[in-house]
């Protein structure tokens, strides 16, 4: 076997990505009656038409739910999740064209 | 993040049935238990526990040794090492060597551990020295690293739209133009051949910020860039200078703020689908600095109008207007045909407004859905606030209706040889996922040129 006698040392070109505080998630809703449910897309027209059905059924089953629809991009804020907490009591996320 | 419960729906399935309440409806039905129960069904222990999520950040290495019998296969075990890593854009690259990045950053004097912003979609930490490194690997000379600088600059800007151009489906693009001195200090052709093969400085320029974007955003195809069809000119983005030297006017940069001898880098998307429309011009057939006009003008009409309805939606993220309400066009001249403009009157500010009127369409010829399309962009603030007295005068009996928010949504560059062609790029206004979709950005602390030096002072690499 030859000797590897060649040594190339390079560095790495990759931008170091912060690693995010961790949060525990908040209990779960016992249901959903009475409950306000934000429902967040990339507001895609498809994801409009899902929400579109998906709150339609929401309403139909628990006829006292309400519904808050959020749009953004694929990540929510900091600022958007400070505005939007205190308007529901829990939430879907969903992205798709 | 396994806190975070998911229920899916192959994209199979959606992107058939997604186009109509209609069609998705039994998609919908079919996982709305699994979607309620998810919000109701108590916590795991192991979901709530914090311990499962404090992995993270980034553990390569900041350095690797390849070791091989020959510089030959040494070479190859660092090019086949860096693809597998999906460091890589699939053409050779040049070792990023201590030494090597330390040359780059010869060519300015800013700290290589100043941190610009961060790159999407993985929020990479945009530094001078990770931007060193990539130019390094694309071929770049020290010189152009400033230019490199400014535009990773602007892609980090905390307004900037990069996640949409960087990660959509739509296979869109990115316009770098370099502007001013610098350009031709550092040897960017911009005449004949512009955009193509064959010129260091722009080949190289483009392809640096193409890897940064890749290595410090860390996409990859099919994974987090979804771009359907990729990118034409993939290994570059589409990057070249304005024709100074030929110019008759003011380089671009002067018409937004900046003093005429700065040197600057503008970066905008382009849209995946329309690449390029072209007005025609030097070679290609007789032409009149009028007729060039018309095509420009019958170019915006055309595409504009046929878009006019989205100005009635809310647009696609939070802002309104977002993805849809309303277009930049991006339009490079050649040297003859601004200096046939020059001798009619026109500097940049005055053709932008002859463009935007050009481009404003009779009112009794729209039809009801294009003036409800209008009146309901006023609404919802997708035409700004100081533009609507504009098209609240314009939305009578006898007057006429702009196409376009501002005549500034016309962006006029100059380059190429002589003879030379004109066309144009466009893309959204306003773009889906954040504020600004257009950002030119002074260059600095060049160390190796005249030009760029704003803001010198010495930083020394490995301080």
């Amino acid at each position: 076997m030859r000797k590897k006698s060649v040594e190339l040392t390079v560095l790495n070109p990759r931008g170091m990505v912060e690693a995010k505080s961790a949060f525990a998630p908040n209990p779960r809703v016992k249901d959903l009656a009475g409950k306000r449910v934000g429902l967040y897309s990339n507001g895609k027209p498809g994801m409009d038409n899902f929400y579109t059905v998906f709150e339609e059924l929401l309403k139909k089953k628990y006829p006292t739910v309400t519904v808050k629809v959020l749009t953004g991009s694929f990540e929510i804020t900091d600022k958007d999740a400070k505005d939007w907490s205190p308007q529901i009591d829990t939430f879907v996320y969903a992205v798709g064209d | 993040m396994p806190a975070v419960r998911s229920r899916e729906i192959s994209s199979a399935e959606f992107y058939k049935l997604r186009g109509e309440v209609k069609t998705v409806r039994p998609l919908a039905e079919g996982i709305f238990d699994a979607l309620t129960s998810a919000l109701t069904t108590p916590l795991t222990p192991q979901e709530s526990s914090l311990e499962q999520d404090k992995k993270g950040g980034d553990d390569t290495p900041a350095e690797i040794t390849v070791k091989a019998e020959s510089y030959r296969v040494a070479l190859e075990d660092f090019n086949q090492l860096y693809l597998d890593n999906r460091w890589g854009d699939g053409l050779p690259l040049i070792p990023p060597t201590p030494d090597a990045v330390k040359w780059m950053l010869s060519g300015t004097s800013r700290n290589p551990y100043e941190v610009l912003g961060t790159i999407n979609p993985k929020h990479g930490i945009a530094t001078i020295e990770k931007i060193a490194i990539n130019a390094v690997m694309a071929g770049a000379k020290p010189e152009y690293l400033p230019v490199i600088i400014a535009a990773m600059e602007a892609l980090a800007d905390e307004t900037f739209d990069d996640l949409h151009f960087l990660a959509s489906a739509g296979s869109f693009n990115l316009l770098v133009v370099v502007s001013g001195p610098i350009a031709e200090e550092i040897g960017m052709e911009a005449g004949i051949g512009f955009m193509g093969h064959g010129w260091r400085a722009n080949n190289t320029i483009g392809r640096a910020i193409r890897l940064a974007t890749l290595n410090i955003g860390q996409t990859w195809p099919g994974i987090n860039d979804m771009a359907l069809t990729g990118r034409i000119s993939p290994h570059t983005f589409i990057t070249f200078s304005e024709n100074t030297e030929l110019s008759p006017w003011q380089p671009y940069h002067a018409s937004r703020g900046f003093k005429a001898d700065d040197s600057c880098v503008t970066v905008s998307p382009t849209h995946g689908e329309s690449q390029l429309n072209h007005f025609y011009g030097g070679m290609i057939g007789t032409w009149t600095a009028l007729g060039v006009l018309d095509r420009m003008v019958e170019d915006i009409v055309r595409t504009d109008r046929r878009g006019l309805f989205m100005w009635g939606t809310k647009g696609i993220g939070k802002y309104p207007g977002s993805g849809g309400g309303a277009l930049n066009h991006l339009i490079v001249l050649f040297p003859e045909l601004a200096a046939e403009f020059k001798k009619m009157g026109y500097d940049q500010p005055k053709l932008q407004d002859e463009i935007y009127q050009r481009t404003t369409i009779p009112y009794d010829e729209m039809n009801h859905a294009e003036r409800k399309a209008i009146q309901t962009a006023m609404e919802l603030g997708v035409i700004p606030a100081d533009r609507k007295a504009v098209f609240q005068a314009a939305l009578n009996p006898g007057a006429k209706v702009p196409v376009l928010i501002s005549p500034e949504n016309l962006h006029l560059f100059v380059a190429g040889g002589v003879p030379g062609c004109a066309f144009s790029f466009n893309y959204y206004r306003v773009p889906p996922y954040n504020q600004t979709s257009l950002i030119t950005r002074l260059i600095t602390g060049a160390t190796l040129t005249k030009a760029g030096t704003t803001g010198v002072k010495s930083v020394p690499y490995g301080a």
